[in-house]
């Protein structure tokens, strides 16, 4: 008999997470320390301390120095480390996505999705003896010629979510080192176990010390970060008020920012949608990685274009009958469990947020159709961070949970009598970080994409996830900044340099 | 058990590749008469097992969605391979006809649930079952040379 079984963790112990800063593992100074707990099992996973800033002025220091040797190693040696990176990466492909599972709580699937995505990124960065050359115009004056070409920066500093424990440095780190410059990564505290082993494995990949760093710790370390006037830009995805308060700040101190932040993210029904179709990209859109991604689907807007009233409701509730129906048959647990589809939100505070953000709904007047407090699981685990897809009908977009990012798995379903509404809808929301729309229409999809004021867009794809060789796009208040991470990141970490020259 | 993730599919298609190659290895021991074919039968569900996985890993990145497929159950493909110690070498090709078809009705339907989010994983198993049409025909063809 065939059976499938919960995979083996890879964690067996309760690690020590140290600090590595130029090329060797250091314990903290600091002594305050924190758990880091598997959200499915409440177990503790390990001890990630609470850094200081002196420390992170270490790794600067480290950085700096390392930077005006690293800088000369041409970049062809420089990817040679990125193709062994990339090597390295494949061989422990398992091991991190098992990581990732236990320490963030997201499915097997997600986590294996989440470590492609990362190592695309490396993939992509090899490419750097091209992707970084520049340009030359000869005769611009007679005798003369022009030409420019892209000089690495220094040292850059990545401040990581929580949501992506693995993948999201590596939208930055792999192009930052490439064209030759130097980090420093703060991981999450609360999901710190995959950047140690990313550290680990760039290290045996021989990246030389100093280039790569990792700094564990909160507030103090990033404000130290921010304040650091060897640092040269910083590399941020979070909320939307810490991103706003980061990007000021280098505005301040001169410093290069990429701050992807915060998502209300709209998704269209057309009446011509493919129903099926439509309804299993929204379940992982609205609830894969349990609603914890910026690009999650929050809002389903249900439209009524070229419809009479009568046809109008009976489409509503087609869609809505639909999406219950599929939301409701979701299983739930931990992630390291083949037959579980949605794991539990990072932490218990998380669900509370959740929990309360539920009981607004209700007070606002929303209809709750699907109630997720109502947990249940498959396997007998701590009830602590589950929560269950939980669905909102009659939501407006003026509702609080019509109008704010929940980051989990709660859907907010909306009408629109037309197309011009929905858009309207999706424009009066502070946030552009995608949208997208669900239709066989080729004119609705065009003027979709044309008029909608988000930076990702979706033609019948609940979820815009950029490939590493695409920008990751995002507008108002989704993102603050000119360039925005993956293979635009490039230009971010390098300068350019025009030269005109003539001899006598 | 109902194989609802792309991640139970392929781990479940992997364990029976497995267990079929362990399969025809000991048939291919205790039958000299077809020993080639079973062995190239191992060699070939070996094959099969990596292609999956290789196909699974390679492509996870672009559909995080992949968790969705449609709901299969086990109990629909449960395989028994046991043959009993004193099984005539017709005995042996009638469990492995048995088992072989059973198999074919997985992948076809695996793959079809797979289709929409995950399809190079779908284009795997559908090869993999299109090729044992092939191998049910070979073992209806020695269980007749058999039989005279």
């Amino acid at each position: 008999m065939i059976d499938v079984a919960i995979l083996e963790e890879p964690i067996k112990e309760v690690l020590t997470i140290k600090n590595y800063i130029n090329g060797e593992w250091v314990e903290s100074e600091s002594e305050k320390i924190l758990d880091v707990v598997n959200p499915a099992t409440q177990k503790v996973l390990a001890k990630v301390p609470v850094s200081t800033s002196r420390e992170l002025d270490e790794a600067v220091k480290a950085a700096r120095e390392a930077f005006e040797r690293w800088r000369e190693t041409p970049p062809l040696a420089r990817a040679r480390c990125l193709f062994r990176l990339k090597e390295l990466l494949e061989e422990h492909f398992e091991e991190l996505s098992r990581i990732q599972t236990m320490e963030h709580g997201k499915t097997i699937d997600e986590s294996r999705g989440e470590t492609r995505r990362g190592i695309e990124n490396v993939e992509v960065a090899t490419g750097i003896p091209s992707l970084m050359q520049g340009y030359l115009s000869e005769d611009i004056a007679v005798g003369m010629d022009e030409f420019a070409y892209r000089q690495p920066i220094g040292v850059f500093g990545i401040i990581a979510p929580f949501n992506f424990p693995f993948m999201v440095p590596l939208w930055f780190a792999p192009y930052a080192i490439a064209t030759g410059n130097c980090i420093i990564i703060k991981p999450s505290s609360e999901v710190p176990i995959s950047q140690s082993k990313l550290a680990e494995l760039a290290e045996e990949a021989g990246i030389p010390p100093g280039v790569w760093n990792v700094i564990n710790g909160g507030r103090e370390v990033v404000s130290a970060m921010l304040e650091h006037p060897d640092i040269d830009g910083i590399c941020f995805v979070g909320s939307t008020p810490t991103g706003r308060f980061i990007y000021k700040k280098c505005g301040e101190t001169g410093k290069r920012v990429i701050a992807q932040c915060g998502a209300k993210n709209f998704l269209l029904v057309m009446p011509d949608a493919v129903l099926d179709r439509t309804i299993a990209a929204c379940m992982t859109s609205f609830y894969g990685n349990t609603g914890q991604r910026c690009l999650s689907g929050a809002n389903l807007v249900i439209v009524g274009e070229g419809l009479n009233e009568h046809e109008f409701n009976a489409f509503y509730d087609k869609v809505v009958k639909a999406f219950v129906e599929a939301a409701s048959k979701i299983r739930v647990g931990y992630g390291l469990d083949e037959r579980v589809q949605m794991g539990p939100l990072r932490d218990k505070e998380k669900k509370q947020r959740l929990v309360s953000y539920i009981e607004k709904g209700i007070s606002e007047g929303a209809k709750l159709m699907l109630d997720g407090r109502n947990v249940k699981l498959i396997g007998d685990w701590p009830h602590d961070a589950f929560l269950n897809p939980t669905v909102f009908t009659e939501v407006t977009p003026d509702m609080f949970i019509g109008r704010e990012e929940l980051f989990g798995p709660v859907a907010s379903i909306m009408r629109a009598r037309n197309f011009d509404e929905a858009i309207e809808m999706i424009h009066s929301n502070p946030y552009g970080n995608a949208s997208s729309i669900f239709t066989q229409s080729g004119k609705w999809a065009r003027e979709f994409v044309y008029r909608v004021k988000t930076g990702g867009v979706g033609i019948n794809v609940g979820i815009v996830a950029p490939m590493a060789f695409f920008p990751f796009p995002g507008k108002k208040q989704s993102f603050f900044g000119v360039l925005h991470g993956q293979r635009e990141s490039i230009d971010f970490f390098t300068d350019r340099k025009v030269v005109i020259q003539r001899w006598f | 058990m109902e194989l609802i993730t792309a991640s139970a599919i392929v781990s479940y298609t992997t364990k029976i590749e497995d267990d079929l190659a362990k399969f025809y290895d000991n048939l291919a021991k205790k039958y000299p008469e077809a020993k080639e074919v079973f062995l190239s039968f191992a060699k070939e569900n070996r094959s099969n097992k990596t292609s999956v996985e290789r196909t699974y890993y390679g492509i996870i990145s672009d559909k995080l969605e992949a968790c969705f497929v449609k709901t299969l159950n086990t109990d629909d493909y449960s395989i028994n391979m046991e043959l009993a110690e004193n099984a005539s070498y017709t005995d042996a090709l009638k469990k492995a006809l048995e088992v072989e078809e059973k198999t074919q009705r997985f992948l076809q339907d695996a793959a079809e649930s797979t289709k929409a989010l995950v399809p190079d994983v779908s284009w795997v198993l559908t090869r993999m079952g299109k090729k044992r049409g092939d191998r049910i025909n070979k073992l209806k063809s020695l269980l007749e040379k058999a039989g005279r």
